[in-house]
């Protein structure tokens, strides 16, 4: 699996065989009536990632959170001149083998309906900025705890929700660590969790998706989301 | 919270839902977006109770079994917050959040337990003189039989307990996920279990950076405990096979550019559950009779 964020790894789209696009034409040319067509142009262009649909577009959608963690790790260990101490990279590093595997893992999960590597967006950080680089990881990992829990109620299949709980509390833990680094004792506090106790989460993977597209070049069409 | 997709959710998995109920946009004027968060619980628990009644027992259970961790977390941390010199002042802030926490979960618990009409638990000895609110001291031995007489008297010690109970506590939540499966408190059971995950990752840094001799990171390294008495808190940590239904992998075949996942780190990126049975043995010498 390429992650690292070199221009071979750029997602290159051939025109007429995007997935999005060679599913609009099957729509169109189907017996799918004027409704549908209209539908179908609407929001999304050819060109758009297609996510999918129900289950797929759910894992795709985790599939997106993590790739954009393993890539944003990725480019942070390759960046020498990153002010960190020795104990810190080796932590940087453990976190972005953790991303990795996460991803690999949902990749796998999804097989032929895997999306092609995403092209990140990470112009809003200065790498070779401990601050910069630590408070962006603190940002991406609740993302994740947000994406994983938001999709949680959604999956048709409720064993997607069982497994990926087990990676929900990984990423809560990873939050913890950059939130600590930056502010000791920030691990867990007001402007993350709730007055019940509770991890503050947004509910909709939708919501999720929109915030992690901030960050990211790859357009997808996540008409088909749930939530 | 978005409780318009709870909804959604369960409109979902049982169309007939709002036969049970008294219609959607009941339900939505009741508990909609002006719904106070501490009602929230309540909100969801009678719901439920009304439209599911017959098949709460289970969630009732789990959520019982998750309260019953609570109030011993709870316990621990409060006599340790007022344990004068055990706790470095740099550390208080952190401790009294966490202690912090753990009450507001024993109250959200309860709260939702009583909503769904089931009996929250309560620990033993809870009318006990000693007894203050949700702290039940007499319940409790943190000694572990006297295996820890130092716990309140010496920081490492304290550190090492506290680790092994959030840690368990993550496994323990992840246990009881299937309880859920299928059902809006699936949200909410993984809401609490992140916060103990943090919990566990911040002591487990001050842990690392106090140069404990295993240099724990803030997750769980293969199955790699802060004593060898605690070994059985974290087996199965070391697992590195994940899958869903027909589909699964050893993590360590994963490339990341350079080479594989290591080990340490396909094993630490999930929380792996622990099963009722399992924590109710590991906590068992923590407990008095």
């Amino acid at each position: 699996m390429k992650l690292m964020n070199a221009p071979e790894d750029i997602q290159v789209k051939e025109p007429g065989y995007d997935v999005s696009r060679r599913r609009f034409f099957q729509l169109a040319g189907g017996v799918a009536g004027a409704g549908i067509f209209l539908a179908s142009c609407k929001g999304s262009k050819p060109t758009d990632t297609y996510i999918g649909t129900e289950d797929f577009a759910l894992l795709n959608f985790l599939y997106i959170l993590q790739q954009l963690e393993a890539a944003f790790y990725t480019q942070a260990v390759a960046t020498p001149e990153l002010s960190i101490t020795k104990d810190e990279l080796l932590l940087l590093t453990d976190v972005r083998d953790q991303e990795i595997a996460h991803a690999g893992f949902l990749k796998t999960l999804l097989g032929k309906n895997a999306i092609p590597a995403i092209a990140p967006n990470f112009s809003s950080v200065t790498f070779v900025d401990r601050t910069s680089v630590y408070t962006f990881a603190a940002m991406l990992e609740d993302l994740c705890v947000s994406g994983i829990i938001s999709a949680c109620t959604y999956f048709e299949n409720q064993a997607y929700a069982l497994e990926f709980a087990k990676m929900a509390t990984v990423e809560a833990r990873h939050s913890a660590y950059f939130r600590d680094a930056l502010t000791y004792n920030s691990f867990a506090d007001g402007t993350v969790i709730d007055s019940n106790g509770l991890d503050m989460v947004a509910t909709s993977p939708r919501t999720v998706l929109a915030a992690a597209e901030n960050y990211i070049f790859t357009h997808f069409d996540s008409s088909k989301l749930p939530g | 919270m978005n409780f318009k997709n709870i909804l959604q959710q369960i409109e979902k998995a049982d169309p007939e839902v709002y036969e049970r109920l008294s219609g959607r946009r009941q339900i939505l004027k009741s508990f909609g977006s002006k719904v106070a968060v501490a009602a929230l619980p309540l909100a969801i628990g009678s719901m439920f109770k009304k439209a599911y009644g017959r098949t709460t027992d289970v969630v009732v259970d789990a959520l019982n079994f998750a309260l019953e961790l609570e109030y011993l977390e709870f316990a621990f941390y409060h006599t340790a917050n007022n344990t004068g010199n055990l706790i470095p002042a740099a550390d208080q802030p952190g401790f009294l959040t966490i202690e912090a926490h753990e009450q507001a979960h024993v109250n959200f618990l309860t709260t939702t337990i009583t909503a769904m009409g089931g009996t929250p638990f309560v620990p033993k000895h809870f009318t006990d003189s000693t007894t203050r609110g949700s702290f039940v001291p007499a319940a409790y031995d943190f000694t572990g039989g006297g295996a820890y007489n130092n716990v309140f008297n010496d920081y490492p010690t304290f550190l090492i307990l506290a680790e092994v109970f959030e840690d368990t506590g993550v496994r323990a939540y992840g246990g009881q996920m299937s309880a859920f499966s299928g059902n809006a408190l699936l949200v909410q059971a993984q809401q609490i279990a992140a916060v103990e995950g943090r919990h566990a990752a911040h002591i487990r840094l001050i842990r690392r950076n106090a140069g404990a001799s295993e240099l724990p990171a803030p997750w769980i390294t293969n199955n790699i405990p802060p004593t060898t008495a605690t070994q059985a808190n974290y087996l199965g940590e070391d697992n590195t096979i994940q899958g869903v239904g027909a589909i699964s992998i050893d993590i360590t075949t994963i490339t990341d550019g350079t080479g594989t996942v290591p080990k340490a780190s396909a094993t630490a990126a999930f929380d792996e559950p622990l099963d009722k049975a399992t924590v109710t043995t590991l906590v068992s010498p923590f407990l008095k009779p």
